[in-house]
């Protein structure tokens, strides 16, 4: 497998903090902060004096402060303000965000900040962005990362270089050898450097702007990029390394952290993997016997190097490292390959072997479920395959496919998958399980074998980042329950705190509809959710709510299949039309480009005035990235309880592994779960003071104490008593008032004082009391 | 077996007539009134042309005579001042007749007066909310320099270009989602499906869905009736969901395919903004194998259950639905708006325009970062200027031949160069002039210098008094109208534009004579030294030459 260089580093910032002239300069506990507007929210205010606390701890911290209420400027003012303040202290802030959007939006926000802090020439800033489809420099017919990876490596790797020393007509990289020869010695201009920038800066000056990036990250002071940099070993190793102790490390969006930890070690293997690796492997072998005809002396070298344990002195060329080690840094054992896979034939003998046993694993007729010293165990008593070797595998692979000299390794990735779930296989023994499937669950008749090997503690991924950085900061909208965050991830904060969002008008609704106006219960229980009264109930819901919800709606489906069902028995008790003379209906399909361009056309009918409903599915793509402001999502239907879907085998492991590990039943893990979908979902249509927005639970599940306490305190706070178990036409009406209210003009100056202040309101000693009864701490 | 009754309702395409009342009198005459969609009229017995005819914006009021008389009346009041009485003369129906066109009018007459009055109001409105205007209107026409008309006429030909434009393409009417739903079948009770289609139904498929439309183009009347191409139609699959199994034989599977094909090339097309853009969401780094996500097999398609092949169909076709029908109400707004791209890009201003406008990406994304409430009032949405030719803007109307002015880009240019050298500035410190030398340059500058001894003009402020000021502006707005109305005549290529030059310069004449003249003597009066109408006076001088040249050549074509 190919370490994900392609999509590297989002940005990294270098600021050299000097004079900073700002709109408004707070004192925070004692710290002057610069914030680049001429108001500020309260709740700003009291997220920057928590963010304070925990930096002056130097501990971790969980913050939960709805969406629109400015966290990013809030964090990023603070914290760039302490860099200054103490530069000793904080020398670098990493900031993780999830998806390409918000990582983009967050760049800007640093832009307007910098812009508006600074008219002194003095100051000195750099930003920088990167993305390793810079590499695009050189190569720009490759459209894909891999093989852009594979290009690279075959102009850049050491032996490469080292040829073209003897035989100029070698071709290499330009652009590497450009940078390499002077690019480090010269400083990078300060400034902000987005993704475009770097490779402007690079073509300029004729380097690489990837290596550039990659070196430049280290001196930057503020890094913007993405989760998996920092949590996948594979490429964290490789980006990530370096970063200074004394950084500040954000995650924000953070409420699908875990799954972005477990993701990251976990490892699928299917029948055409294996396939591809046996032609892999062959490869290797005929490799391998041409080279010794030619130049045994290589073998032999690699095999004394192999010997002495001194790979790492060779590693250390930044070209080289395109392979790195999928386990967490201070597993990997320092010490010398095992003898039984030191040479080259060996080692791919060994492989085979490997390769043989798990296709035989793979041809069973039945569900199994093992743990890896299990696996183990009969691994070795099968094929008589070690424990040790096997930790091996990845280190070793890479070392022969270096030795071997094989450029383009973009063929490789099928054994590189199999090298590294080896390796991880036999380096924990506990967190993990494995499954073998013969089928998929809904198709018991094709045989479709997969061995999954998954992760089912979020901490192993994450414990890193937490060891090794002084301040953690886990951000969102939507972290309720907030103590659960702590323990699934295994830390202990310093910090846990919930911040509501101060409001002139409550410009939010919440609603649970329990009942259709024929009383029936509604809800999407599995027992009843084909149940025909439910389905024409929600329905009627839909189509009730189109005729008083102006421009956009979006509904949300507990799951893709079951919004399949509901549309086409709507479309057959003729629900959709009646809707359609209300509104035009766009549908989320399991196809991406289809997607986007419906919700495009869905913006685009929202937006000349004809009004829209988008369905959509809750943990799809949309419920996770796309934000609806303002007319965009006047109304958002969560239709059920978002719970995920139980009967994975997966999933019961994690449970499992959950309740004996962490003490989590199973039924508060899946509560909490649904209901931080439910909140991202209900919570894409407010996105600030400004906007406003109906929020329909329809299931009269939401009433219960248990799923309503797990929803974020933005929320529940305005859910009253009396919206608890509505009928269609009670929710009806309530939103027709709400709308019709909130439909009245909303000035500055109505917010001004309750829920946007100027300085002087901010220092006033009752303000300030105030204050401190946002921040709710857990 | 069903059969498919299909009724097509064609809209009259002449004038919709709302009323007919026969048996009417006027002037003692028998004959029909006729109320029609923008017009009364009446015609007499046995004719077929109009003797009255009224627009019912020409009617003031209408009157009817009171109850429990003899005679039927309706009074039509013009306008004008004329009126027209109608008598209704059927004995048993004459006042139910009678009542029903009272009614009718009451309803029409309405909507046409305000038609009438809205030049009058527009014109009211105009002088209210432009004070300038209001003042430029006392000067000339109240003082009786040009007339009321020849002071609207160009007025509100600049208005009307507005107004024509907003009526002429008259906003399309969307199509409504639903359309297809209108025709619900229903059961006639013996066995049948009666679908009843409109022009407005049949309209709304062909824009929704062209090929439809392609298909009648080319099978009726050729191949089919009208009647027979629908009734196929409400039988194919095409318009049934489980589109999926269009039979061969069907003429619609080609359009099924059509709209696949359609479908197909939106989603390649990609979308514009990419905020919404799904695919570039993800900064993927998990590569094939890795993550918990059940990987997506390839034999996923086929073993899916005929059901949810057609339950996905159902979604797909929505989606396209959706998409036609908002295509479909954006179709012909879109189509100037690109025209217009077109022209700004042949004549060169593409790049222009270009340049000044931000990508929409960046668009979004400040859109998506902003926090109004938290910026100050200082922030104000600025609008861009959108120039059809820069250059001109920037060097205004220079004559042509001077051939070296600098484009736009040259400008840009020289900027960045000047900027790039100014931060590469270094004061050469060892060559400065003395301090000394550099105090007087600074104070011979300074206001009251040797240098600043010429501007007078901030004195002028002070000089002379605010009254006169404000009267100096008027008469400055008032002949600067009447010079517009003058050069607008040339060139001189109508006789109707000779007739308004030579007015224009008698009204230029009388404006001097009663405007110009009295208040350079009460300026004389006040001993004001300076001579304030100068300038006033040869923008008059320039006219007259200009017409006395214009004059000239003309005698001399004539002789």
């Amino acid at each position: 497998m190919i370490p994900k260089l392609c999509y590297f580093l989002k940005l990294l910032v270098f600021i050299i903090l000097n004079n900073l002239i700002l709109k408004l300069k707070l004192n925070i506990d004692g710290l002057l902060v610069y914030f680049p507007y001429d108001y500020i929210y309260p709740e700003q205010y009291s997220y920057m004096l928590e963010l304070k606390r925990t930096l002056d701890a130097k501990g971790h911290g969980v913050l939960e402060m709805p969406s629109g209420t400015g966290k990013t400027i809030s964090l990023l003012s603070l914290i760039v303000a302490y860099q200054k303040a103490y530069p000793l202290e904080v020398t670098k802030l990493v900031y993780c965000s999830r998806t390409v959007p918000e990582i983009e939006k967050v760049f800007n926000i640093i832009y307007i900040f910098i812009t508006h802090c600074i008219i002194n020439s003095y100051f000195k800033i750099a930003f920088q962005i990167h993305f390793s489809s810079v590499k695009y420099l050189s190569f720009l017919a490759l459209r894909f990362g891999k093989e852009v990876d594979g290009k690279c490596h075959s102009l850049t790797a050491s032996y490469i270089r080292a040829q073209h020393h003897s035989n100029p007509s070698q071709p290499v990289c330009q652009f590497y050898e450009e940078f390499d020869a002077v690019g480090r010695q010269v400083p990078i201009p300060p400034g902000i450097y987005n993704l475009d920038d770097l490779k402007d800066f690079g073509r300029r000056k004729g380097w690489c702007p990837y290596f550039l990036a990659r070196y430049a990250i280290l001196h930057a002071n503020i890094v913007v990029y993405s989760y998996h940099y920092l949590l996948d070993p594979k490429i964290a190793d490789l980006v990530s390394k370096e970063l200074a102790k004394k950084s500040v490390v954000v995650f924000d969006e953070a409420h699908n952290i875990d799954n972005v930890c477990i993701d990251s070690m976990s490892v699928n293997i299917t029948r055409r993997t294996l396939d591809r690796c046996q032609t892999n492997v062959e490869t290797l072998q005929n490799t391998i016997s041409r080279i010794k005809e030619t130049d045994a002396a290589k073998l032999r070298e690699e095999y004394s190097r192999l010997v002495e344990g001194l790979k790492e002195a060779n590693v250390a060329r930044e070209t080289d490292m395109y392979l790195s080690n999928p386990v967490l840094p201070d597993e990997i054992l320092q010490e010398a390959v095992p003898g039984s896979i030191r040479t080259a034939e060996h080692f791919v003998g060994f492989m085979k072997r490997f390769l043989e046993y798990l296709k035989a694993r793979l041809r069973i007729h039945h569900v199994v479920q093992e743990s890896a010293p299990q696996f183990l165990k009969d691994i070795y008593e099968k094929v008589c395959i070690d424990r040790k070797p096997l930790r091996f595998c990845a280190e070793r692979l890479r070392s022969l496919l270096r030795t071997l000299e094989i450029a383009d390794i973009a063929d490789f990735s099928a054994i590189t998958l199999i090298s590294h779930f080896a390796t991880l296989v036999s380096t924990y023994s506990k967190g993990f399980t494995i499954i073998i499937e013969p089928f998929e669950d809904r198709t018991p008749t094709i045989a479709n074998p997969v061995l999954h090997f998954s992760c089912m503690d979020p901490s192993i991924a994450i414990k890193p980042v937490f060891g090794r950085f002084q301040s953690v900061i886990i951000t969102s909208g939507t972290l309720s329950p907030l103590d659960i965050y702590p323990r699934i991830l295994d830390f202990r904060p310093v910090t846990v705190a919930s911040f509501t969002m101060t409001l002139a008008r409550t410009c939010l609704c919440p609603l649970i509809v329990g009942r259709g106006n024929d009383q029936v219960a509604m809800t999407s229980k599995f027992e009843t959710r084909e149940d025909f009264a439910v389905i024409r109930n929600y329905g009627n819901l839909l189509l009730e709510m189109s005729a008083i919800v102006p421009d956009g709606i979006v509904a949300f489906f507990t799951s893709y299949i079951y919004m399949e069902n509901i549309v086409a028995s709507w479309y057959e008790q003729g629900i959709l039309e009646n809707i359609q003379r209300n509104k035009l209906i766009f549908i989320e399909t399991q196809d991406a480009a289809e997607t986007s361009m419906a919700l495009e056309k869905y913006q685009e009918a929202c937006e000349n005035g004809r009004g829209a409903i988008l369905l959509s599915v809750a943990r799809g793509k949309v419920s996770e990235g796309i934000d609806f402001v303002h007319h965009y999502g006047r109304a958002v239907i969560m239709f059920g309880v978002p719970y995920v879907y139980t009967q994975s085998r997966i999933l019961k492991a994690r449970l499992e592994y959950l309740r004996d590990q962490f003490q989590i039943r199973e039924n508060d893990f899946l509560t909490f779960d649904a209901m931080r979908h439910a909140a991202q979902c209900v919570g894409r249509a407010i996105r600030g003071k400004t906007d406003y927005g109906l929020m329909i639970f329809a299931d009269k599940r939401y009433a219960r104490a248990d799923k309503r306490g797990k929803l974020p305190r933005w929320i529940q706070e305005h859910l009253t008593d009396g919206s608890l178990n509505l009928t269609i036409d009670e929710t009806v009406q309530l939103g027709k008032h709400f709308l019709r209210q909130m439909a009245q003009p909303f000035r500055q100056e109505d917010q001004l004082g309750l829920s946007l202040l100027t300085l002087e309101q901010l220092q006033s000693e009752d303000m300030l009391q105030k204050i401190a009864q946002i921040a709710q701490q857990a | 077996m069903h059969y498919i009754n299909i009724i097509i309702t064609m809209a009259s395409l002449s004038e919709e007539v709302l009323l007919v009342v026969k048996r009417v009198r006027q002037r003692k005459q028998d004959g029909t009134l006729y109320l029609m969609a923008e017009r009364i009229a009446w015609g007499p017995e046995g004719k077929d042309r109009f003797t009255v005819s009224h627009l019912y914006a020409d009617i003031r009021c209408q009157k009817i005579s009171p109850d429990g008389k003899a005679k039927i009346q309706l009074q039509l009041v013009l306008h004008t001042g004329e009126s027209t009485t109608f008598h209704f003369s059927n004995e048993s129906t004459a006042l139910k007749d009678r009542d029903v066109a009272k009614e009718l009018l009451q309803q029409l007459l309405p909507k046409f007066k305000k038609k009438a009055n809205k030049e009058l109001e527009e014109k009211n409105r105009m002088l209210q909310e432009d004070p300038v205007l209001f003042q430029l209107y006392k000067d000339l026409v109240v003082s009786q320099v040009i007339s009321a008309e020849e002071f609207w006429a160009n007025r509100l030909s600049l208005n009307s270009v507005e107004h024509s434009l907003s009526n002429n393409n008259k906003q399309e009417v969307g199509i409504s989602a639903a359309f297809l739903a209108d025709i619900r079948p229903q059961t006639d009770g013996c066995n049948g499906l009666r679908y009843n289609l409109t022009t407005d139904i049949i309209e709304s498929i062909f824009r929704t869905y062209p090929t439809v439309k392609q298909k009648y183009a080319e099978n009726v009347p050729h191949n089919m009736t009208e009647k027979e191409f629908w009734t196929r139609f409400f039988q194919s699959h095409y318009f049934h969901r489980d589109r999926i199994n269009t039979g061969l034989q069907d003429i619609f599977s080609e359009c099924a395919k059509e709209d696949e094909k359609g479908l197909k090339s939106m989603v390649t097309q990609g979308v514009k903004n990419p905020m919404v853009d799904l695919l570039s969401l993800e900064d993927k780094t998990l590569d094939e194998g890795y993550g918990t996500a059940t990987v997506p097999t390839t034999s996923n398609s086929s073993n899916k259950s005929l059901r949810e092949n057609s339950n996905s169909a159902i979604i797909k076709r929505f989606n396209h639905h959706s998409a036609m029908v908002l295509a479909a109400g954006l179709r012909k707004a879109e189509a100037p708006s690109d025209q217009a791209s077109e022209t700004s890009s042949t004549d060169g201003n593409s790049r222009d325009s270009d340049l000044f406008q931000p990508p929409l990406k960046k668009v979004k994304l400040q859109e998506a970062i902003e926090y109004d409430d938290l910026q100050g009032d200082s922030v104000r949405k600025t609008i861009s200027l959108n120039l059809k030719k820069s250059d001109r803007y920037s060097h205004g109307p220079i004559p042509l031949q001077s051939q070296h002015y600098s484009t736009s880009q040259d400008i840009i240019n020289s900027i960045s160069i000047i900027q790039h050298e100014m931060r590469s500035y270094k004061p050469r410190l060892t060559q400065v002039m003395s301090s000394s030398a550099a105090s007087s340059a600074i104070t011979a500058l300074s206001p009251g210098g040797v240098l600043m001894q010429g501007g007078g003009q901030q004195t002028i402020n002070q000089l002379v008094p605010t009254d006169v000021q404000s009267e100096l502006k008027h008469l400055y707005t008032a002949a600067g109208e009447l010079l517009r109305h003058f050069w607008s005549c040339f060139p001189v290529s109508t006789p109707f534009l000779e007739e308004k030059v030579v007015k224009m310069k008698s009204n230029l004449e009388k404006f001097q004579m009663t405007k110009l003249r009295p208040f350079q003597e009460k300026i004389q009066r006040q001993y004001l030294s300076t001579n304030l109408t100068g300038h006033l006076e040869e923008m008059l001088q320039a006219a007259y030459n200009k017409f006395q040249a214009w004059q000239t050549r003309r005698m001399m074509r004539k002789t």
